[in-house]
């Protein structure tokens, strides 16, 4: 919110200068966000009588003006306006004064500095001593078919300082609960507070007519019939309006808090809304149908047209202000077309009302019209500011549109404020702060925000809490209160004693995470972060590992972006792409990180691992190629971290489903399995899908479950096995297989029914080719056998190995390969 | 008596071939003991010529096999010695041993340093550019978030507080309601939500871990909850539609902890992750779950306080909210506001990540740019 200092100034006199005003506003939590320091766009011009005017002998559109500066002097001056005419107070241009915006607003400087000076021209024949300016020419506004004409001011004075052109902007951010600060009188509260000065609450005379005079003939009869959502609502009919442009002082401080000037009815409800905080509406009241006002719910109304000509859409439960024929305004939210005030008005009736927060934000909310009442009011006017307003209001319409009061204020009061007491326990506020504040000056502080304060006895203060605080509740919030005006600063900073909770827990899935990373490290792939919202498209290639439905967005920034990703391997082809379109050859990347999907109406998040290795992988450096990552590197990362988890738990390994993994390759993908569950998938991408991607390398992949593998708990050493000292004997088999049969499947069945003495074995070779039979391949394992307590003999050795051939030739029907 | 037997190679069988041919010395009966002596003299002064530095390792070899060889002439003066009386064997043997001996040590001299020099020579021939990269498996990068939230981290776990997980995925009690927003309230507006339908919601502040985890535990507590949170903002310089954040909370009887610890705690994280001269302050401000409620802002790591672009002047940066816990936060999770209180804080960690950086784009940390993330270390604290 921008709020001229000047105005500011007007409710609290201070000596502090800007930067101190600032500084000490932001801490106490009004926060200042931008100070803008305006200039007026001119130098040199005063305000003057316009005392003669006759006609240029040599011009018909030309008048000669006699111009009274007071103390400045008297000039002649040539003036092309139309408006010009002897007893008007106008903006006079000395010789020598400058314009940045020119003669006829049409020069342009950026700074007054570079402006020429006027000087005295001779214009027909005629010579003249500087100009009257019209708005344009002094950079107030566009307006420029006549001059300004001021309401008074003294002669020969500076008319920038008389208009209050000089002055500096706030532009501040009021917190949700501190709708009170929405307001000129509010932050100058808050200055009075603050800096211990008086706060000159602004005098306002009663503006209603007395009594029911009803001499003025303008009736109206108001009724409540929704209390609980507007429990006050006055009003003040005016006759005799004449609808025109504000004053130049009025528009240049609308305009300088961020409104743009309308009317000078418009003008004055936005003003006093300004100053005062309290939203105000003006009806014109020839539109009033029956001359009523009921504040209802919109019930069976189901359509308002507003007063920007759009059709409103109303559910029963909206509050509106309706007439004998129905609703002519939105409650604080938006007036109607029917009944806006327009040029040829004269009578008006001016709303000043109580809505409750929650009704207006619903409403404007829904109907995504956002106003400075409605800002206003969702965040809590005053409660009982409604007549102080109106009187306000009535004062400068009888002063700038020539209104008068057309019968008294009608105040309907349908539900009574409550008075908001709070006790206060001051030993309660000092454990609370870890400060101990002098009774006096909690009484002193929160009495300066206006809230009144009485002893509770024995070491409370019973405070009623202004009726314009309406965050002003508990015990807490008087704390706050008097923290914030007293300075943060004077709380000490200590550190606590650590809770008496026992011993720290140890994390374990910020641990099992530090674990997964460094051996991702390790292995080549760099920690990427992508975002968790992905195209609905992408769910549908990449459906990941856990089984349900993409969790939906129902209100997403994009379609690309609207639905929750149920795998992390659209963002790591992501940032594959974006990298490849950089010029990076390889891309070697993980992400830790969730993935969500949604199961009879519950969404599973579960944390995710997963992959993308593409280009060289191992770099050659000096005379060796480089190593590309392919399926077995990829495996081999994984093979690496389940060795990392000590086995625990185990990983095993099978050929993947394609149509679990349609993006995977059929031939080159593997699930991996986790106590006989889906943990988890290592693959290349399939073809197609590269194709898609424009990779022309082969591009590999992982997820895995972190979530599973956290369930398996830490892991913990186990038992340790000693290394035996004596030699080990090797023995190799090549076996003629089926091409289909796993590798694994031959080891683990050799495992499975060993000779005592075999230590481990292993696959060091598969062959296939023209040199066996079709449809078979040849797996060569190297066999270790050992003893712990002596050294093998050949007979021994020999004896064993036979045996474990005999067992897997007879169990698996394969042959030795000759 | 022991003779050098050297392998028979094609260059010693040459040079065995030229030694037969060569003149041999003739000993007869009548020959004396001094002829023969001199004889062997002169064998030996003609091989240490030859032996002389400089020789390469033909010209030794043939001096082995002419003079030690099975049919040298020292093997020839031996063989003769049936001939001398045996007085004078003695004297011969001797000496024939005595030049033998010494002959031997010249030639093991002569080839091991030659030996030195082919080994010198072969290794200067297999020299590497070894300014070309070695064979490697690059190292990955750790991100800077996750740098970041480590850091932050760590320090909060010196200072007491346990780290627990909590759910992105939440319902309005538990990111609203519980947290002392009311329906349709404006605070509301300060987090613009993505809903999933059924009651559902993107937490929008990792705050949602207080009350998970207050529901489920009882004071004292001191948690710090890391997280991802979601807020309807396109991803720009400035904002991002899912960021992280790391909420802290600390409850205990009233009284154990207060506002005043809330400064302490803080304080010491900034200075910890700022460096020792942060100057600190907390400014009021507002938040539905704290009363009191500041936010709290370091000098700027730019100007060091002094005022620039990038602190708009003031000479502080905002790093976190806080406050003492609102009453109706600990009534929701079934807490006695009269006998519990505590304070709370979140911080922004990509905010924060940004200011330590000293970069000013908030897209860096989601695109995934290569070039961006490697140049971050392989897993320790940059600017730890």
């Amino acid at each position: 919110m921008k709020l001229p200092l000047g105005w500011i100034r007007e409710f609290v006199s201070l000596d502090a200068d800007i930067d101190e005003i600032c500084a000490r506003l932001t801490l106490a939590g009004i926060e200042v966000e931008n100070i803008e320091r305006v200039k007026p766009a001119f130098d040199g011009v005063v305000v003057a009588h316009v005392t003669a005017v006759e006609r240029h002998p040599n011009a018909d559109r030309l008048s000669l003006c006699q111009v009274d500066a007071g103390p400045a002097g008297q000039f002649s001056v040539v003036c092309g306006a139309p408006n010009v005419r002897a007893g008007i107070t106008a903006a006079y241009a000395r010789v020598g004064a400058r314009l940045t915006a020119g003669v006829h607003g049409q020069g342009g400087t950026a700074a007054i500095e570079q402006a020429p000076p006027l000087t005295a021209a001779v214009i027909r024949g005629i010579k003249s001593d500087g100009m009257l300016c019209s708005e344009r020419e002094l950079g107030l506004s566009d307006e420029h078919k006549g001059i300004l004409e001021l309401d008074g001011g003294t002669l020969g004075a500076d008319l920038a300082a008389t208009l209050g052109l000089d002055d500096t902007v706030l532009d501040i951010a009021i917190t949700p609960n501190r709708g009170d600060c929405l307001s000129v009188i509010g932050v100058a509260r808050e200055l009075s507070a603050l800096f211990d000065v008086r706060l000159n609450e602004p005098r306002i005379a009663s503006a209603g007519l007395r009594g029911g005079a009803a001499v003025a003939g303008l009736p109206i009869e108001i009724s409540i019939d929704a209390p609980d959502l507007c429990p006050r609502y006055a009003a003040l009919a005016m006759a005799g309006v004449k609808i025109g442009p504000s004053p130049i002082i009025l528009r240049r401080r609308l305009e300088l808090a961020g409104m743009r000037p309308i009317s000078n009815v418009v003008d004055a409800t936005n003003y006093v809304m300004l100053e005062l905080g309290q939203p105000l509406h003006a009806f014109d009241h020839d539109k009033i149908g029956g001359g009523r006002i009921i504040v209802r719910r919109a019930g069976s109304d189901r359509t308002m047209v507003t007063l920007d000509g759009v059709t409103r859409e109303l559910t029963p439960d909206d509050l509106v202000i309706a007439d004998a024929n129905g609703p002519v305004a939105i409650a604080g939210v938006m007036g109607g077309q029917g009944s806006e005030v327009s040029e040829s008005t004269s009578s008006i009736l001016l709303e000043s009302a109580y809505f409750e927060p929650m009704t207006v934000a619903r409403t404007a909310r829904r109907l995504g019209l956002r106003s400075e009442a409605g800002y206003r009011f969702e965040r809590g006017i005053d409660r009982a500011g409604q007549v102080r307003a109106l009187n306000r209001i009535a004062k400068i319409i009888t002063e700038f549109a020539g209104g008068r009061a057309a019968g008294p204020i009608i105040d309907v009061e349908a539900r009574p404020a409550e008075k908001r007491m709070i006790t206060l326990d001051l030993a309660a506020m000092t454990s609370l702060l870890g400060v101990e504040i002098a009774p006096l000056e909690v009484r002193r502080r929160l009495r300066a925000l206006g809230a009144e304060t009485s002893s509770g006895g024995r070491g409370r203060l019973i405070v009623t809490a202004p009726t314009f605080r309406p965050d002003l509740n508990e015990p807490a919030d008087l704390a706050e209160e008097v923290a914030r005006l007293k300075g943060l600063a004077e709380v000490p900073a200590e550190l606590p004693m650590r809770p008496a909770a026992g011993p720290l827990k140890p994390d374990p899935s910020r641990q099992f995470a530090r674990a997964t990373r460094e051996l991702m490290l390790g292995s080549g792939l760099t920690e990427i972060k992508t975002l968790a919202f992905i195209a609905p498209a992408e769910n549908e290639r990449y459906a990941g590992i856990a089984a349900g439905d993409p969790a939906r967005v129902s209100n997403p920034l994009s379609a690309e972006l609207s639905e929750m990703r149920c795998s992390l391997i659209p963002g790591l082809l992501g940032a594959l792409r974006f990298n490849l379109n950089r010029e990076a050859t390889a891309f070697h990347a993980f992400e830790i990180g969730r993935a969500y999907v949604s199961r009879e109406g519950i969404v599973v998040e579960g944390e995710r691992l997963a992959a993308v290795s593409y280009g060289d992988y191992v770099l050659g450096g000096i005379g060796r190629p480089s190593l590309a990552a392919d399926f077995g590197t990829a495996k081999g990362i994984i093979e690496n971290y389940f060795a990392s988890l000590g086995g625990k738990p185990a990983a095993e390994y099978e050929a993947a489903d394609p149509a679990a993994v349609p993006y995977l390759h059929p031939s080159r993908s593997a699930r991996i399995m986790i106590g006989g569950a889906t943990g988890g998938y290592v693959g290349e991408l399939h073809p197609r899908e590269a194709a898609r991607l424009e990779l022309d390398r082969s591009c590999n992949l992982f997820e895995l479950d972190l979530t599973m593998l956290l369930a398996y708990g830490p892991t913990l050493p186990g038992p340790i096995e000693l290394p035996s000292r004596f030699p080990a004997v090797r023995r190799d088999v090549a076996l003629l297989v089926d091409s289909a049969l796993p590798a694994a499947m031959l080891v683990g069945s050799i495992k499975e029914d060993a000779p005592l003495l075999l230590e481990s074995v292993r696959v060091f070779d598969v062959y296939e080719g023209e040199s066996l039979p079709a449809g078979k391949k040849s797996v060569a394992l190297a066999c270790l056998y050992r003893a712990a307590e002596r050294t093998l003999t050949d007979e021994e050795v020999n004896r064993a190995h036979a045996e474990l051939v005999d067992k897997v030739r007879v169990r698996l029907g394969v042959e030795l390969r000759q | 008596m022991v003779f050098y037997v050297g392998k028979v190679t094609a260059a010693t069988n040459s040079a065995i071939t030229r030694a037969k041919t060569a003149e041999r010395p003739r000993l007869n009966n009548s020959q004396d003991r001094t002829q023969m002596i001199e004889q062997l003299e002169a064998i030996r002064e003609r091989a240490l010529a030859e032996l002389a530095d400089g020789a390469d390792d033909r010209q030794i070899e043939a001096v082995r096999v002419r003079v030690l060889g099975r049919a040298g002439e020292l093997t020839d003066i031996m063989r003769r010695m049936r001939d001398v009386p045996h007085a004078e064997r003695p004297l011969i043997g001797q000496t024939v041993n005595r030049i033998k001996t010494e002959l031997e040590a010249r030639i093991e001299e002569m080839s091991a340093r030659i030996r030195e020099a082919n080994l010198e020579r072969s290794l200067a021939e297999s020299r590497l550019d070894v300014t070309i990269p070695g064979a490697r498996i690059p190292r990955g990068r750790l991100h800077p978030i996750t740098q970041t939230i480590e850091r932050m981290l760590e320090i909060f776990t010196a200072m007491g507080f346990e780290v627990a997980a909590t759910r992105d995925v939440e319902d309005d009690f538990h990111n609203f309601a519980a947290l002392n927003f009311p329906p349709d309230h404006p605070a509301r507006d300060m987090q613009d939500t993505f809903f999933l339908g059924g009651g559902l919601l993107l937490r929008t502040h990792t705050s949602n871990g207080q009350i998970r985890v207050m529901e489920q535990r009882e004071p004292p507590l001191a948690v710090v909850c890391p997280g991802n949170c979601f807020r309807r903002d396109e991803l720009s310089v400035r904002a991002s539609p899912m960021f992280t954040q790391i909420e802290g909370f600390m409850v205990d009887k009233i009284g154990r902890v207060t506002m005043a610890h809330l400064k302490g705690v803080l304080s010491e994280f900034a200075r910890a992750l700022f460096g020792p001269s942060t100057a600190v302050r907390f400014r009021a401000s507002f938040f539905p779950f704290t009363e009191p409620s500041a936010e709290v802002d370091i000098s700027c790591l730019l100007c060091g306080g002094r005022g620039c672009r990038v602190c708009k002047q003031s000479g502080w940066t905002e790093i976190l909210g806080s406050g003492m816990i609102h009453p109706n936060v600990l009534r929701a999770v079934g807490y006695d506001p009269a006998e519990y209180q505590g304070f709370a804080f979140g911080l922004g960690v990509e905010r924060t990540a940004l200011l330590r950086l000293g970069v000013d784009d908030m897209r860096l940390f989601f695109e995934n740019d290569l070039r961006f993330l490697g140049q971050f270390q392989a897993s320790s604290e940059r600017f730890a």
